[in-house]
C-alpha cells in the first residue's frame, strides 16, 4: 500500500490509505479530543468535537470519518478550530445539568475533561435541560439521560460489538435520544445489562447501580472473569480491599470492550457476607472455627490414616474447573506424588470430558482447534448444541457480529429457539439427543456430492475409505426420519458447510451431555476434516462452561493422564514426572468423577478431598451423592462458601476467589490467561495452592515451592503443552497453550493444517435411539441448560447480590399448547417428576420450545434440577447425561 | 409488445380523440385542483352532461401549476382553440355546459384562456396572459395536458422517445449528452448531474443503483408532488435513461407517504410499463433490464438528504452519515448509487429526447435549462411555475405572480425552504441562478419560493424557519440539534421581546458553529434563514431587542391593540367579537381595550367598521387613552 503523506499542523506524517485523520493524528502524538469515537466502533462523526482545519480550503472537518488525502494541510489548533470546538462544548454545557459535584462519574468524565482543557467554564448560553430520566427498577444499570450527550456510543456498542438490538435513537431534534423499543424500561427491553454501554459512556449518563464507592479509585487490577469459559478480561477497580466497579478490560482480545452481565456485575459475590473466613471441624455434627494449623493437622491425619489403612486408592480428588492451572497442578501432584493415587477428575468431566476424548481420537489435540478471531471471520458458522448467547456471550457476541455484518452464514441445529435464531441463515431443529445422525448426514450428502475437501482428506487423514462406507444409511430420508429435520435442509445445510472456504463448528452442552456425547464431538471432528477445516482456517470450538474447564485438565487433574494429556499407563511420562517429583507414582488408572461416587457407595473409597466443586448439585442423583459423601470416613472441602456439599464435610478450608490470588487460566481456546491478585484474601481464607502446599507440608510431604512462579516454572518444564508459549512471561500477551511454531509437533496446536500425529483419523460413529426420549408415564423432555444470569451451580451467582435479585428463582419454561393439556397456567406451581426425582417449580409460559419439551435453568441451589436425573454415562468419556431426561408434570396450586 | 406498436396504438387513440365528434374536458383534479373543490365541479360536469344528454370526454388531468385559478377546467370542441375556465364552481358548471356545450356560447366574461389554433372574441391566448408569457415548460410539459394514468397519452407527447434514442448509442454517450446539456441536480445542491454520473458509471461494481428522491419536504413546495401527479412517466423515463447510463437494473423511488395520490399514479404508472415491455427485463427489445421499487418515507424531513434517504430504504433510521464514502462510490447496500431527484429526471428525458443543445439553449452559462418554483406567500398568483433560468426575482414575482396583494409594500422573497434565505427588494432584479442565489446568501434550493410583504416580521420568519428545521434534525451532531434549539430560544425571547444585548452576535456565533459544524445539508444551512436575515434586516432585529418594538407589527408581545378615542363612536361591534372579552364600554360610549385581558387576536381591527377604522396596532410606542369608558364625543 502506498504511504500518504500530509501535513499536521505544521509537520509531514505519512498514513496509510482508509486512515482518518484522527487516526494519523492519535498515532503521530497529536491530541484531537472528541467524544464519540471510539476505536471499537464505527466513526459516525456525531460530536463534531474533532474538528480540524482544511488550511487549503479553510474548511472544517470531522477527523473523525476524513480519510487522508495526499496533500492535505491540516490544522488542529487553528483559532477558527478552537472558536468552534468551544461553542460546541458550551452547547452541550448548556444542556447538561450542573451536578457534577455529585455526579459518580467524577474524574472519569470525558466531558469535564475536555471542557476543562479547552478552558470552558462560563458557558454564557441560555440553560436548556434535557428531559427527565426513566425510572428503572433493575439491579445494574441507572440510567440518566439528563446528562446524555448522545454519542451514540452505546448504541453503537449495543449493534456493533454485543449485536442484541436493545437500544437505538428514537425521536428527532431536541428530542433524541437513545432508547429502547418503545422507550420502554430496561428491564422490559431485549437489553442483557452486559455492561457494554455503560463501560462506553463518557460521561454519566450510564452508571452502574448500587456503587459502593462513588470517587475515582486508584487502584485498577487487570484480571480475567472467573465465570464461563469465554475467558474475558475484566477491570476491577479497587478502593479499601473491596471491588468497586468491574469493567471490560482494555486490551482483552476475548471481550472487545464487552463483558455479560455476570462479568460486569457478578464479581460481588466476592464480597458477601456468606464468604468462609476461617477453617471449620465438625463436632458433633456442628461446624466450630478452627485455626489454619488445626484443621491442616486434622485433614493432614485422616488422609494418611486412611491412606496407611486402606491404601492409596481409598482416596480421591476432586479438582476444580474454577481453580487456576497452577492449583490444579499442585493438586494432582498431591493425589499422585504425595497420596498415591490416581484418584483425581475435576468437573469438566460433567461437560466436556467427550471434547477431550473425541478430538483427542480424531484430530489429536484436546480442544478448540482456533482461536475467537478465526471464528468470527468464518463464511460459515455451524452452531450446535450451544445457546451461546446465554452459556458464553463472548462467543455469542462473535457469532453475532459474523452473521451480521461480515457477511458469514450462520447454520443454527437448537431444538430450541434461542437469540441467535434470528441471526440465522438456516435453523435446523432436531429431536432431542438425534445430533449425530444429523450430523453424519450432511457428511453423507458431502461425501455423496463430492464436495470433500479432496486434497486435504487424502493428504492429511487417514481412514476416509473405511469411515465413508459406514456412512450409507444416513441418507436425507433416513435421517429426516430420526432427527425430524426434512432432508431437503440436510442437504442444504451440508452443502452450504462444504462449499465454505472457512467453515466453523461452535458445540456445547447441548452435544456432550448427552450419553453419545464423545461419538457425536467425532461426528463433528469427522465433518470438519471431510472440508479440510481444522487447522488453517475455520475450525471447531468446543466451549467450555468454566473458567479452567481446559486448564484443569491440561494440568493433568484426570484420572488416566498426568499433566499435558500424558497417559499414566506410559511409563517414559511416569518416570518424567516420578523423577521431578523424587518419589514413586501410581501408574494403575484411577477413579472419574462418577465412578469415584460409586466408589464410596460401595465402601472402596473412603476420603475424598474435594476442591471448589459441589457435587451434591452439580452431579447427577442429589439424594445417591448425598449418601456417597456422608459415608465416607472422611471428607474435606475446599471452597469460598459452605456449600450444599461443604455442609457434609467433616472439615471446611476456606479458599480465597478469584480476585485474591495470582495464576493463570486457560479459556476455551486454549488462550493462557494471568489472573492477578486484586484485593488481600477475605478474612483468613487463603488462596488454593498455598493451601494445597500446605497440606503437603502437614503431611510431611512437603513440596518444594517458595513461590507461584517455582510452580509455573515446573509446569512449564514438564507440560509441552505450555512450553514456549510465554506462559513464564509476566509480559506477554495472547499466550496460546500449543501454539508457536517451535514447539514440538506432538504438543502444539495443529499448525498449518499438520495434525499432531501427523493425520487426522476418521472415525466411524453411529447414531443409536436414546433413553432420554420420553418413555411411558414420562410424556415430556426435559431439556437443562445454562441461564444468562448464573453460573455453575449457582454457588457463586446466587450470592452475588445483584444477580440474585435480577433472577432470584428458578422457573420451568413451557409452552402454552403443552400447558393447556396438563392444565397449568402462567405463575402456577409445578412439580416436575422424572423416574429419578422431583422438584418444584413456577410455570412460566414461552413460544421458543418445540411441542412435548420442556426448559429449566441450572444455578439454582433451591431447585437442584439434577436430581430428576439417574446415573448414567457415556461409555467413553464417563462424563453423565445431563442435558434431558423424561419427565411429567403435577400441578400443585396456583400462584399467590 | 414492441415499442413501435405501442406508439402506433398511442398516435391512433390520439387521433381518434383529436377527430371525434364529441367535445373533450380536462380537468385538473391533483391534490391541489382537489383541494379547491375539482370534486365537486366533476360531480356536476358529470351529472349535467348526463342531464343534457351530450356525450363529452372527461380527462382528469395534472396540474398545470395555476393553483390561484384552480379549480380549472378545459373545454376542447372540435375545431375549436380550447377554453380555460378559472375558478370553476359546480354552478358556474352547469352555467358553461349548458352556455358553451350545449349552446355554442364560450363565455367570454368566465374564461380564463384559450389554447391551440384560432381565436375567440374577447378571450386572450392562455399564453400570451403574463403568469404564463415568460414560463418555459420543460419538466412540467406534460403537466395538466394528459391523463397521467394512461402511458398513450404519454407516449403520443413523444414520451419514450428519450429512452428509444438512449438506448441506440453507448452509455458513455448518453452520459455526454446529460453534461453537454449543462442540467445541475434540481433537488438543491445544484451539482452538475452528467458528473455525478460519471462518478456512479466509474465506480467498479456490477450492482448499481438509480434511485429518485422525491421527499419533497419544504414548507411550501409542491413541484415533486405536481409534477408526480401531473406526469409520473416522465420521471420514471428518466430514471430508465439513467439506469441504463450507468448500468443499473435496479431502482428505487423514495417518496414521503404523505403524497398517496403521487403514489397511486406512480404505481398505475409502473404497472403500465411493464405491460408495455418499459419495464422489466429487455426493455424494448433490448439488453437493458431494470426494475422500480416504491419505498413510502415517513415523513422525516432528514430523508430527503441522500444519505439518510438510502439508509431508511435500507430499513435503517433515516440518518445522515459522513462522506465519502460517496453514494457513487458506496449507496445502497455498499453498492454504487445514483439519486436525482423528480425534476432532475423528469429533464432528463426530455433532454435526451429534444438533444442537449436544445435544453442548454435556456438558462444562464452556469446555470442551464429551467427551474420550477412553487411561488407561495403574498402574492397575486400563487402557482407552480417553470421558468428559463436567469429570469429576474422581478419577473417572476410581479409578472408571473402578479405582484403583491392590497397594494402592499415588497419585504423580502424566501427561497430554498428552511436552507434557504430571505432577500430584500434590492436582489429583485438579480438574475434566479445557482451563483448569484448563493451569493447573496440564499440558495435556489428545490425551488421553494415564498413572497414576504410588508407585515410580516423577519425575526418571525427567521424563527418559522428554524423551528421547522429545528424540529427535523435527526439529532445526530450537537451543533445541529443543540445549536438550532439554542438559537430557537434567542429567536423566541427576541419576538416576545426579551431579546438581550449580545443576542444577534451569539446568533451569529451559534450559526457559524452549526453551519460549520454538521455533518449534513441540513445542519449546514439551517441558520442561513438566521443569518440572511441579520444581514438585510438587522434593523429588525434591533427594534426587537432593544426598542420591544416590531416594526411589522406582527409579534404579539410587541403589539398593543387600542381604541383610538376621537374615533370610536361606540357601536360595540368590537366588544361583542372579542373572544377574550376584553373590550369594556357600552354604547356610545368610548371603547377601552383591556390590555391585560387582550390576546392580541386581531378580532376588533378586523371587524370595527372601515368608516370608523378606530382601532389602531402600535408596537414600542406609547398611547395616550382613558383608563374608563367615556361617553363619545366627551374629552378623556
Amino acid at each position: 500500500m502506498e504511504a500518504i503523506t500530509i501535513t499536521l499542523d505544521g509537520v509531514e506524517v505519512g498514513g496509510h490509505p482508509g486512515m482518518t485523520i484522527l487516526d494519523l493524528a492519535r498515532e503521530s502524538g497529536v491530541d484531537i479530543p472528541s467524544l464519540c469515537h471510539d476505536p471499537l466502533l464505527t466513526p459516525i462523526g456525531a460530536c463534531r468535537i474533532c474538528l480540524v482545519e482544511d488550511e487549503r480550503s479553510g474548511r472544517l472537518l470531522a477527523s473523525c470519518v476524513t480519510p487522508i488525502e495526499s496533500g492535505m494541510v491540516i490544522n488542529t489548533q487553528s483559532p477558527k478550530v478552537q472558536e468552534r470546538r468551544k461553542t460546541i462544548i458550551k452547547l452541550i454545557l448548556a444542556s447538561h445539568p450542573d451536578t457534577c459535584l455529585v455526579c459518580d462519574k467524577g474524574n472519569q468524565c470525558e466531558l469535564r475533561k475536555i471542557a476543562s482543557d479547552m478552558g470552558v467554564g462560563l458557558v454564557g448560553l441560555q440553560k436548556i435541560p434535557l428531559k427527565a430520566t426513566i425510572e428503572e427498577v433493575n439491579p445494574f444499570i441507572e440510567r440518566d439521560l439528563s446528562k446524555c450527550i448522545l454519542c451514540a456510543k452505546c448504541i453503537r456498542a449495543d449493534h456493533e460489538i454485543v449485536v442484541q438490538g436493545a437500544i437505538d435513537y428514537i425521536e428527532r431534534g431536541f428530542a433524541s435520544k437513545p432508547a429502547t423499543l418503545n422507550d420502554s424500561p430496561l428491564e422490559n427491553s431485549d437489553c442483557t445489562f452486559c455492561g457494554a454501554c455503560v463501560a462506553i459512556c463518557p460521561t454519566g449518563a450510564l452508571m452502574e447501580k448500587k456503587l459502593v464507592y462513588r470517587g475515582t479509585t486508584l487502584t485498577n487490577v487487570s484480571t480475567i472473569c472467573p465465570f464461563c469459559g469465554c475467558g474475558c478480561s475484566i477491570n476491577l477497580e479497587v478502593k479499601d480491599n473491596q471491588i468497586v466497579r468491574a469493567r471490560p478490560g482494555k486490551e482483552g482480545v476475548v471481550s472487545r470492550g464487552a463483558l455479560c452481565v455476570k462479568g460486569s456485575y457478578g464479581y460481588d459475590f466476592v464480597h458477601s457476607p456468606e464468604r468462609l473466613t476461617s477453617p471449620l471441624v465438625k463436632v458433633n455434627g456442628d461446624f466450630e472455627a478452627v485455626s489454619w494449623d488445626e484443621a491442616l493437622a486434622k485433614v493432614a491425619s485422616e488422609l494418611k490414616r486412611i491412606k496407611e489403612t486402606q491404601g492409596p486408592n481409598s482416596l480421591a480428588l476432586l479438582g476444580s474447573s474454577k481453580c487456576t492451572n497452577e492449583e490444579n497442578y499442585l493438586l494432582q501432584r498431591l493425589a499422585r506424588g504425595v497420596l498415591g493415587t490416581n484418584n483425581i477428575d475435576n468437573a469438566s468431566r460433567l461437560y466436556s470430558a467427550p471434547s477431550i476424548v473425541g478430538l483427542g481420537s480424531t484430530v489429536g489435540f484436546p480442544g478448540t482447534t482456533n482461536s475467537l478471531n478465526a471464528l468470527e471471520q468464518s463464511e460459515v458458522i455451524m452452531v450446535i448444541g450451544a445457546n451461546l448467547t446465554s452459556s458464553a456471550p463472548a462467543v455469542g457476541y462473535a457469532v453475532k457480529r459474523a452473521a451480521r455484518y461480515k457477511g458469514a452464514k450462520l447454520l443454527l441445529i437448537d431444538p430450541q429457539q434461542t437469540n441467535l435464531s434470528s441471526f440465522a441463515h438456516l435453523w435446523l431443529r432436531p429431536g432431542v439427543g438425534t445430533d449425530l445422525a444429523l450430523v453424519n448426514g450432511m457428511a453423507r450428502v458431502i461425501v455423496t456430492e463430492g464436495l470433500l475437501d479432496e486434497e486435504f482428506v487424502t493428504r492429511k487423514t487417514d481412514n476416509y475409505e473405511v469411515w465413508s462406507k459406514e456412512l450409507e444409511k444416513y441418507t436425507p430420508g433416513y435421517v429426516e426420519e430420526v432427527t425430524g429435520v426434512p432432508g431437503d435442509d440436510v442437504v442444504r445445510t451440508a452443502r452450504l458447510f462444504a462449499e465454505a472456504n472457512l467453515a466453523s463448528i461452535v458445540y456445547g452442552d447441548g452435544i456432550t451431555q448427552h450419553l453419545t456425547g464423545t461419538d457425536t464431538v467425532i461426528a463433528l471432528a469427522n465433518l470438519a476434516m471431510l472440508t479440510g477445516n481444522v487447522g488453517l482456517g475455520g475450525g471447531i470450538f468446543a466451549l467450555q462452561r468454566d473458567c479452567n474447564g481446559l486448564g484443569a485438565c491440561d494440568m493433568g487433574a484426570l484420572p488416566d493422564l498426568l499433566p499435558g494429556y500424558q497417559s499414566v499407563g506410559n511409563p517414559q511420562a511416569i518416570k518424567t514426572f516420578a523423577d521431578r517429583w523424587d518419589t514413586d507414582l501410581p501408574s494403575d488408572g484411577g477413579l472419574t468423577a462418577i465412578e469415584m461416587i460409586d466408589h464410596a457407595i460401595e465402601g472402596k473409597v473412603k476420603g475424598m478431598y474435594i476442591v471448589g466443586e459441589n457435587p451434591v448439585l452439580s452431579f447427577p442423583n442429589q439424594s445417591l451423592i448425598k449418601e456417597a459423601l456422608t459415608s465416607l470416613d472422611f471428607l474435606v472441602v475446599q471452597d469460598m462458601f459452605l456449600t450444599e456439599t461443604a455442609k457434609l464435610a467433616n472439615v471446611v478450608l476456606p479458599a480465597a476467589s478469584f480476585a485474591e490470588k495470582e495464576g493463570t487460566f486457560t479459556n476455551f481456546e486454549g488462550r493462557i490467561q494471568r489472573v492477578c491478585k486484586v484485593i488481600e484474601p477475605i478474612g483468613d481464607s487463603l488462596p488454593d495452592w498455598e493451601i494445597i502446599v500446605q497440606l503437603a507440608n502437614s503431611m510431611g510431604n512437603p513440596m518444594p515451592y517458595s513461590s507461584l512462579q517455582q510452580v509455573k516454572e515446573e509446569i512449564q518444564e514438564l507440560v509441552p503443552l505450555y512450553q514456549d508459549t510465554g506462559y513464564m512471561d509476566p509480559e506477554a500477551k495472547d499466550m496460546h497453550r500449543g501454539e508457536l511454531e517451535k514447539a514440538p509437533l506432538r504438543s502444539r496446536r495443529l499448525y498449518k493444517g499438520q495434525f499432531p500425529s501427523g493425520f487426522g483419523r476418521f472415525s466411524p460413529v453411529q447414531y443409536e435411539p436414546q433413553e432420554e426420549t420420553p418413555k411411558d408415564g414420562y410424556p415430556l423432555t426435559l431439556l437443562t441448560g445454562s441461564v444468562l444470569y448464573h453460573s455453575g451451580t449457582g454457588s457463586r451467582s446466587s450470592r452475588s447480590p445483584r444477580l440474585s435479585e435480577f433472577s432470584p428463582e428458578s422457573y420451568l419454561e413451557i409452552g402454552e399448547p403443552d400447558a393447556t393439556q396438563f392444565g397449568i397456567s402462567e405463575g402456577d406451581e409445578v412439580r416436575v417428576v422424572s423416574p429419578t426425582g422431583e422438584v418444584t417449580a413456577v410455570a412460566k409460559f414461552t413460544d421458543v420450545l418445540p411441542e412435548g419439551m420442556l426448559f429449566m435453568p441450572l444455578s439454582f441451589p433451591s431447585t437442584p434440577i439434577n436430581q430428576l436425573f439417574g446415573i448414567a454415562l457415556d461409555p467413553r468419556a464417563k462424563t453423565p447425561a445431563l442435558k434431558a431426561c423424561a419427565v411429567k408434570l403435577e400441578r400443585i396450586q396456583p400462584r399467590g | 409488445m414492441g415499442f413501435e406498436k405501442i406508439r402506433t396504438e398511442a398516435m391512433s387513440q390520439r387521433k381518434a380523440m383529436q377527430t371525434s365528434p364529441n367535445a373533450r374536458v380536462l380537468i385538473g383534479t391533483g391534490t391541489c385542483g382537489m383541494a379547491a373543490g375539482a370534486g365537486d365541479v366533476l360531480e356536476s360536469l358529470e351529472s349535467e352532461l348526463a342531464k343534457s344528454n351530450i356525450e363529452a370526454d372527461i380527462i382528469q388531468v395534472g396540474c398545470i401549476g395555476l393553483c390561484y385559478a384552480e379549480p380549472l377546467i378545459e373545454i376542447i370542441k372540435p375545431g375549436m382553440p380550447s377554453v380555460f375556465y378559472a375558478n370553476v364552481t359546480p354552478e358556474l358548471m352547469s352555467e358553461i355546459v349548458s352556455d358553451y356545450l350545449i349552446a355554442g356560447n364560450p363565455r367570454a366574461d368566465l374564461a380564463l384562456g384559450t389554447r391551440g389554433e384560432g381565436t375567440l372574441d374577447g378571450i386572450p391566448q392562455l399564453f400570451d396572459l403574463p403568469v404564463l408569457k415568460s414560463q418555459v415548460r420543460i419538466a412540467l410539459r406534460n403537466c395538466g395536458n394528459i391523463d397521467p394514468e394512461n402511458i398513450y397519452h404519454y407516449v403520443a407527447s413523444g414520451g419514450y422517445e428519450g429512452l428509444r434514442k438512449a438506448l441506440k448509442i453507448k452509455r458513455q454517450e448518453v452520459i455526454d449528452e446529460v453534461k453537454r446539456s449543462g442540467l445541475r441536480g434540481r433537488g438543491g445542491a445544484g451539482f452538475p448531474t452528467g458528473v455525478k454520473w460519471q462518478f456512479c458509471h466509474d465506480s467498479p461494481g456490477t450492482t448499481k443503483y438509480i434511485v429518485c428522491n422525491a421527499d419533497e419536504g419544504d414548507p411550501g413546495a409542491f413541484m415533486d408532488r405536481a409534477l408526480l401527479e401531473g406526469d409520473p412517466h416522465a420521471v420514471l423515463e428518466g430514471m430508465l435513461i439513467g439506469a441504463y447510463a450507468l448500468g443499473a437494473s435496479e431502482g428505487y423511488i423514495y417518496i414521503r407517504a404523505e403524497y398517496p395520490l403521487a403514489i397511486q399514479r406512480l404505481k398505475v404508472a409502473l404497472k403500465q410499463m411493464e405491460e408495455c415491455g418499459l419495464l422489466g427485463d429487455n426493455i424494448m427489445d433490448s439488453a437493458f433490464s431494470f426494475h422500480i421499487k416504491i419505498k413510502e418515507g415517513a415523513g422525516a424531513f432528514v430523508c430527503g438528504e441522500e444519505t439518510a434517504l438510502m439508509a431508511s430504504i435500507e430499513g435503517n433510521r433515516g440518518m445522515p452519515r459522513p462522506r465519502p464514502p460517496f453514494p457513487a462510490q458506496a449507496g445502497l447496500w455498499g453498492k454504487p448509487t445514483n439519486i436525482n431527484n423528480v425534476e432532475t429526471w423528469s429533464n432528463i428525458s426530455a433532454i435526451l429526447r429534444r438533444g442537449a443543445d436544445w435544453y442548454a439553449g435556456y438558462g444562464t452559462e452556469k446555470s442551464r435549462g429551467t427551474k420550477t418554483f412553487s411561488l407561495v406567500g403574498k402574492i397575486m398568483r400563487p402557482g407552480l411555475i417553470e421558468v428559463p433560468m436567469g429570469i429576474t426575482l422581478r419577473e417572476i414575482i410581479y409578472e408571473i405572480g402578479g405582484g403583491i396583494p392590497e397594494e402592499k409594500a415588497f419585504r423580502a422573497v424566501q427561497t430554498g425552504g428552511p436552507s434557504g434565505g430571505c432577500l430584500p427588494a434590492s436582489f429583485l432584479d438579480s438574475p434566479v441562478d445557482y451563483e448569484s442565489l448563493a451569493e447573496a446568501g440564499s440558495i435556489i434550493g428545490s425551488g421553494g419560493m415564498v413572497v414576504l410583504d410588508e407585515d410580516t416580521c423577519m425575526v418571525d420568519i427567521a424563527r418559522y424557519f428554524l423551528a421547522f428545521t429545528q424540529a427535523e434534525s435527526c439529532g445526530k451532531c450537537i451543533p445541529c440539534r443543540w445549536g438550532t434549539k439554542q438559537m430557537l430560544d434567542i429567536l423566541e425571547d427576541i419576538v416576545s421581546g426579551n431579546g438581550r444585548e449580545g443576542d444577534i452576535d451569539l446568533l451569529i456565533e451559534l450559526s457559524e458553529a452549526v453551519k460549520d459544524g454538521s455533518l449534513c445539508a441540513l445542519g449546514g444551512t439551517a441558520p442561513n434563514p438566521v443569518l440572511t436575515t441579520i444581514r438585510y434586516f438587522r434593523d429588525e432585529y434591533e427594534a426587537h431587542i432593544f426598542e420591544k418594538r416590531c416594526p411589522a407589527l406582527a409579534c404579539k408581545s410587541l403589539i398593543s391593540y387600542y381604541v383610538i378615542p376621537e374615533k370610536c363612536e361606540g357601536c360595540g361591534i368590537c366588544a361583542r367579537a372579542c373572544p377574550a372579552e376584553a373590550i369594556m364600554g357600552d354604547k356610545r360610549m368610548v371603547h377601552v381595550i383591556d390590555q391585560d385581558r387582550c390576546t392580541k387576536c386581531g378580532t376588533c381591527f378586523e371587524v370595527c367598521p372601515s368608516k370608523f377604522s378606530a382601532i389602531a396596532v402600535v408596537s414600542g410606542e406609547p398611547v395616550t387613552v382613558p383608563l374608563e369608558p367615556v361617553p363619545v364625543g366627551s374629552k378623556a
